[in-house]
């Protein structure tokens, strides 16, 4: 294992995959940091990018958006008390208060070391659980992969914050969207409306840009006109900051450190709950572990600290479960899934094993991103603020066009820019009705293995009763039962809470 | 009368069942003993199931609201204007710009839709404005031109009318 980790850093430094590397960490740290810019959209502006690209190379350049973006969502966070992603929300609890009381540096790099060092620990169960863990995957038959996706989707659905029926309703509309097209046993067209457009269903990755960049752009532009809220320029304050004395005071608090990593790598593995989440249970989990609750929220670091290495160790977990299970861990790895479908790599348990250059080669690009986000930061803290303040009316329009890339460069055919367009529509419109997309997302991710497993299952024995009988897949099952009935009980006794609520969900995923 | 959780449900409702019965139509093989619509049909029954859940709640809490309403009347907050009219021009925007791509070709077609994308969401004030407008909408096309098509060999689409 370690020989394929060396070899796959020695690799990894050669400038073929370290500029690309570098300068998709940047991208990364400059997405991560511009408000209404989430690291998904960044995923999806470097996505086209990446066709042209070995499949290494294009991996390494999505971990370093994905390392990056984690990270710069502190820094407009701490500076500006906007936070650049939605998981960076906690981090402008502490973050921007430090800021207000003449310590810009310190906010900013205690949140840039706290997240180099989570994200780093998080590597280390990355590296060791990944393979262990695809190796249980390998044991799976039909029955329990059928299994665990249900699992996972009703977990999804369960955990989503608005209604468990609009949660379960979004992931069976993701399944529905996979329904059309050539069935996997004898090809038969389904759902095509006798158009050869639609007879290998819809492109997996038009639809998902469609509905996370619509759902996004659209709810900005909504918020645009006479009363936008335009982020002044900002004058660069100076970040200049005793490195050792910030690494010391992270370093200081180890319990605080592991237990905020650990929150992170958890919410990481578990699929498609996204940063957010992650985030915020740390902070909270800080103020409850801490002995000076009160001074949470006023310039802490231990809030930044939590928060920060909780952001980045997600997304080392979010990496574990695409890598073992071939099941996206947030919106990011749902890209990275398609980006590897393109490049012709099955993911899933044997990616590992029949990869394992691949595979390390990305273990390897996550562990590099981190200096790298350091190093990039280091370079050019000063002119960082800048760049970030671009206005969203002169953003928007070159996202747009880097959406329609995206779709159109997949097969050189304009009419998965259509598709990006319809579920453009859709996305926006379900997030009007207030129906979570992480559901969605996953349905559609997960609807086809669904499908070749349950028919694989009762091909090979069709007596139904095995799902529950085999115990792997019965546990499964029943932890999806649970986990429906855990959320309905939640639901119900915050019902008032929801009934209040008046915001559309959250389009992060 | 049904909320937005009601028709969302409906619209969900209607299409889950057309989809069931145009389920109907689709061939069987003697020699596969799950056809083609075993598992569509699972789907769109679950998705159904839930549709009509999703109506009958809404039509409960919106029973409920309107006798709490009759009882007593609180007024409600002032919620945030949002700007729906840059929403739409924006849907018509991008499907122009999508209906343009195969007919001027990715080059004049982007550069017409950032220039105009722009100018929707921040009506340029000055002249200094409209030349950023300007230089943004040439930049994006070219340099996005170049990246693409020359070095990255994603062969954008060509204009049937101007051949560019």
């Amino acid at each position: 294992m370690y020989e394929l980790l060396i070899g796959g850093i020695a690799n990894i430094v050669h400038l073929k995959y370290l500029v690309p590397l570098a300068v998709s960490t940047l991208a990364g740290l400059i997405g991560g940091a511009l408000p209404g810019v989430t690291i998904t959209m960044t995923i999806i502006i470097v996505l086209p990018f990446t066709f042209g690209l070995d499949p290494l190379q294009g991996l390494a350049a999505m971990t370093g958006v994905y390392v990056g973006g984690s990270a710069g969502g502190a820094i407009t966070a701490a500076l500006i008390g906007i936070p650049g992603t939605p998981s960076a929300i906690t981090t402008t609890f502490d973050g921007f208060p430090m800021t207000n009381k003449g310590q810009p540096g310190r906010a900013v790099w205690l949140g840039l070391w706290s997240s180099f060092f989570g994200g780093l620990l998080a590597g280390v169960f990355l590296i060791g659980a990944t393979g262990e863990l695809a190796a249980i995957a390998l044991e799976f038959g039909p029955w329990e992969y059928f299994s665990l996706f249900i699992f996972a989707l009703s977990m999804v659905a369960g955990l989503t914050e608005a209604s468990l029926l609009k949660g379960l309703l979004s992931g069976a509309i993701g399944l529905l969207i996979t329904i059309v097209g050539s069935d996997p046993v004898m090809n038969t067209p389904r759902f095509t409306m006798g158009s050869d457009l639609l007879r290998e269903g819809f492109q997996f990755l038009p639809v998902l840009i469609g509905i996370f960049a619509f759902a996004q752009l659209m709810t900005d532009i909504e918020k645009m006109g006479p009363t936008e809220d335009v982020i002044a320029p900002v004058k660069t304050p100076p970040l200049t900051v005793s490195h050792l004395k910030v690494i010391w005071e992270i370093l200081s608090k180890p319990f605080l450190l592991i237990w905020s990593t650990l929150v992170g790598i958890l919410i990481g593995v578990l699929p498609a709950i996204g940063g957010s989440a992650a985030t915020v249970m740390a902070y909270d989990q800080a103020k409850k572990f801490s002995r000076h609750p009160e001074r949470f929220g006023k310039g802490n670091p231990e809030g930044i600290i939590a928060s920060e290495s909780s952001c980045n160790a997600n997304v080392g977990g979010s990496l574990v479960t695409i890598l073992a299970f071939g099941i996206p861990g947030d919106a990011v790895t749902a890209v990275m899934l398609g980006a590897m479908t393109i490049h012709g790599i099955q993911s899933g348990p044997l990616f590992i094993t029949q990869e394992p250059k691949l595979a390390y080669g990305i273990f390897a690009a996550y562990l590099v991103a981190h200096p790298l986000m350091i190093l990039i930061m280091l370079l050019s803290a000063r002119v960082f603020l800048r760049v970030v303040t671009v206005p969203k009316s002169m953003l928007i329009p070159i996202v747009l066009v880097f959406c329609m890339i995206g779709a159109f460069a997949l097969n050189n055919i304009v009419w998965d820019v259509w598709v990006l367009l319809i579920f453009g529509f859709i996305g926006y419109a379900l997030v009007k009705a207030r129906f979570p997309l992480a559901p969605l997302i996953l349905g559609l991710i997960l609807g086809d293995q669904i499908e070749v497993n349950l028919v694989r299952a009762l091909m090979t024995d069709n007596d139904p009763w095995l799902f529950f009988t085999r115990p792997i897949s019965g546990v499964l099952l029943l932890l999806s039962i649970a986990s429906v009935v855990f959320a309905l009980w939640q639901h119900r006794r915050s019902q008032k809470r929801a009934l209040a609520q008046t915001d559309e969900p959250d389009v992060d995923f | 009368m049904l909320g937005r959780d009601g028709i969302a449900g409906l619209i969900c409702l209607g299409l889950s069942i057309a989809m069931l019965f145009m389920t109907r139509e689709l061939p069987h093989s003697a020699l596969v003993p799950i056809g083609p619509d075993f598992y569509p049909r699972i789907v769109l029954g679950v998705t159904a199931l839930l549709s009509a859940i999703l109506v009958a709640a809404d039509l409960v809490t919106t029973l409920r609201a309107r006798r709490a309403a009759a009882a007593e009347s609180p007024p409600a907050a002032p919620a945030a204007k949002k700007n729906y009219r840059l929403v739409v021009l924006t849907f018509v925007l991008f499907t122009l710009y999508v209906a343009a791509l195969p007919v001027f070709g990715y080059r004049i077609a982007t550069f017409l839709f950032v220039a105009a994308q722009q100018s929707l969401l921040e009506r340029p004030a000055s002249l200094r404005r409209w030349i950023v407008v300007l230089i943004t909408a040439v930049a994006t096309s070219l340099v996005t031109y170049v990246v693409f098509d020359q070095y990255l060999q994603v062969l954008l689409p060509r204009g049937s009318w101007t051949g560019f």
